[in-house]
């Protein structure tokens, strides 16, 4: 789902820096605040599980393949802020190391993906938790990937209205909304049931950790 | 500090590359990249192209088949939107490779540590993966069909869950046991 540099211009990144930008300082801030021998060892362990699992394809009928974002599970293991920054933290790696995503797309990709997805992720848990945890579970890590999919869409489809050149070609992303939206929502919704079962998996193996631990327990209290 | 200036360097030189639309500066510029590369520019070249065609080639594709069908000039914009892509990918596996992270964003000591682990895991488990992935491809004498994919990326995703829990706490335990958390109260 996450741009590469080059499609996204300056109209677009450069306020997107802005807003995540304050989110990433809030953000560091909260943390740590709360930093405990069990918190940042995890979380850091868990980016590093989010940018593997980010590598695993699934098979789509046609030939082509999707991967899962993991947006959904972080973001009801370790809340809405942790997720944003872990998976801020998974797409700085992938541009500076493996030069997947890219530096301009960055701040796009961590609000669309870390926050917009994390808080439809939250907002789908707490919705459904009380009727059945694993219901809850499928539907944050579907909801996650399906609204950030739309973000991306809207993003995208943007460019050719923000930025042309005098022959009226378009300067960056080519198309608009009208194919955007169809092309990355679609495979995204069923991409949302493959995320949906990693959040449902990771739900069931690992312990929510939005709440810090009292203080003065070890990390044999996580 | 020669990290930093490097990272300062690498992000000013991706963003002017986002304000050049002339496709002949655009490709100078991406000339000159390749050049400075020096014995490493056919790696640089190879690794950009392999990280930028599967979203590149999408785009392209689908502007020209538009583009034809519309009956309009699709030239110069596709050459204008791969030079730049291909540039700025470059320009990441030129520079950036050359910039040791840890050091670059040292600025904040939390985000620093959550990096070196992440890297240090994200290192550890890349291989993991690609050793899962040739361990399928080696025991599977034909090709390999879409349920079994499936499984194999169920079974992958769950044994990473359950390692990176184990991971974490491990990590946490020989931090404490080290007094790391008693040096940031």
């Amino acid at each position: 789902m996450h741009v590469p540099d080059g499609f996204l211009g300056p109209q677009t990144y450069l306020p997107a820096y802005g807003v995540a930008g304050v989110m990433w300082a809030a953000g560091l801030r909260r943390l740590r605040a709360r930093l405990d021998a069990a918190t940042l060892p995890r979380l850091a362990v868990v980016t590093a599980a989010a940018f593997v699992l980010m590598m695993i394809t699934v098979p789509l009928p046609g030939g082509t393949t999707v991967h899962v974002a993991g947006i959904g599970m972080l973001a009801v293991l370790f809340g809405v802020w942790n997720a944003f920054l872990s998976l801020s933290l998974v797409f700085l790696l992938q541009a500076l190391l493996f030069g997947d995503g890219g530096v301009t797309a960055l701040p796009v990709n961590a609000l669309a993906m870390g926050l917009v997805g994390s808080l439809a992720a939250v907002g789908a848990y707490g919705l459904l938790r009380r009727w059945s945890r694993d219901a809850a579970l499928f539907a944050a890590g579907w909801a996650g990937t399906v609204a950030a999919a739309l973000v991306m869409a809207g993003v995208l489809g943007l460019q050719p209205l923000l930025s042309r050149a005098p022959d009226g070609s378009p300067l960056f992303f080519p198309f608009g909304w009208r194919t955007t939206l169809p092309a990355v929502v679609l495979p995204h919704l069923v991409v949302g049931v493959a995320d949906g079962a990693l959040a449902l998996l990771a739900g069931r193996f690992l312990a929510p950790q939005t709440a810090p631990p009292p203080p003065g327990r070890g990390p044999e209290a996580a | 500090m020669k990290d930093r200036a490097l990272l300062l360097l690498y992000l000013a030189a991706i963003v002017a590359a986002t304000f050049v639309h002339d496709p002949a500066r655009l490709a100078a510029a991406l000339a000159a990249v390749l050049l400075l590369s020096g014995r490493r520019a056919p790696r640089v070249l190879g690794r950009a192209l392999r990280a930028a065609a599967p979203f590149a080639a999408a785009v392209s594709l689908g502007w020209l088949a538009a583009s034809w069908w519309q009956e309009r000039p699709a030239g110069a914009a596709l050459l204008r939107l791969n030079l730049r892509v291909l540039l700025m990918t470059c320009l990441t596996f030129a520079l950036a490779a050359r910039i040791d992270l840890q050091r670059a964003l040292g600025f904040s000591r939390t985000l620093r540590f959550a990096l070196v682990l992440a890297v240090s895991q994200v290192l550890t488990f890349r291989r993991l993966h690609a050793d899962f992935r040739l361990a399928l491809r080696c025991r599977s004498p034909r090709r390999v069909s879409t349920a079994t994919a499936l499984r194999h990326g169920a079974a992958t995703g769950a044994w990473f869950l359950r390692r990176a829990e184990h991971d974490a706490g491990e990590i946490a335990q020989a931090l404490d046991a080290r007094g790391f958390f008693l040096d940031q109260r």
